[in-house]
């Protein structure tokens, strides 16, 4: 007998393969996703709120780009947020894969899941 | 021209200095308290719930020694004050080859939560 989901995990991988999915097709459409107050790190820059963030996400320098999901953990916060972490694989377009580290934290406003905190790394910076 | 560092940057670093050096340099016992009563923690998949569980899986780790190694790390504020930690970066058990590592510690008001140490 397998046991259900907890919720988290549940909210948690919806919310990832809807993201990548996003990504992958549409990425302007990944405002929906942020709010105001969002943040993301990018390779460790900063970028503060949804306007800025969808600029960079847009102007990133690929036409293809495909996400590929390795690993996901997904744990609930004090606060009744959700992080979510993501281990895979990606290729833009005719470049090698590489790996890739993506985190974010989740909240719910108004009935929606939206991000406020996303991290993003290429996995090359594993190796000093 | 290099930026003054904002200060969740200045207490995410202290944060993962203090915490590695618990881990690589202790017998790993002084963990527990950088974790809160209700942490949790998800080692390679696995969860972990509250400061007991969590100590004894991180003492019950099958080395003797390790050492991290820390590549990068990104810093970030929350809604709710608290601070969101990404780490990178190699570490070696008892003197092995290193492996690549990326962990991700939450560092919260009064309580840590650690995730997700991934041996790629």
């Amino acid at each position: 007998m397998m046991a259900e989901q907890p919720l988290w995990e549940q909210i948690g991988s919806s919310f990832v393969q809807h993201y990548y999915q996003m990504f992958d097709s549409d990425r302007s459409q990944l405002g929906s996703i942020y709010i105001d107050t969002s943040c993301l790190t990018w390779e460790g820059q900063p970028y503060q709120g949804k306007i800025a963030i969808v600029e960079k996400l847009t102007s990133l320098p690929f036409t293809k780009i495909a996400h590929s999901i390795t690993a996901q953990d997904h744990q609930p916060t004090p606060d009744n947020c959700i992080l979510s972490m993501v281990v895979g694989q990606l290729k833009a377009d005719e470049d090698p894969i590489m790996g890739f580290h993506q985190s974010f934290i989740l909240k719910n406003i108004n009935d929606a899941w939206v991000c406020t905190n996303d991290m993003f790394r290429l996995a090359i910076h594993n190796f000093g | 021209m290099a930026g003054e560092k904002e200060i969740w940057q200045k207490i995410g670093e202290g944060f993962v200095q203090e915490y590695y050096n618990q881990f690589d340099n202790t017998n790993r016992m002084g963990l527990a308290n950088l974790y809160s009563p209700e942490a949790c923690l998800t080692w390679e998949g696995s969860p972990f719930q509250g400061r007991e569980a969590i100590a004894n899986k991180l003492i019950s780790l099958p080395f003797k020694r390790i050492k991290h190694i820390i590549t990068e790390q990104d810093s970030q504020p929350t809604i709710d004050s608290c601070i969101l930690i990404m780490v990178f970066g190699q570490l070696q058990v008892n003197q092995a080859v290193p492996l690549s590592l990326k962990v991700l510690p939450i560092n919260i008001l009064r309580h840590v939560t650690y995730t997700c140490p991934m041996l790629l």
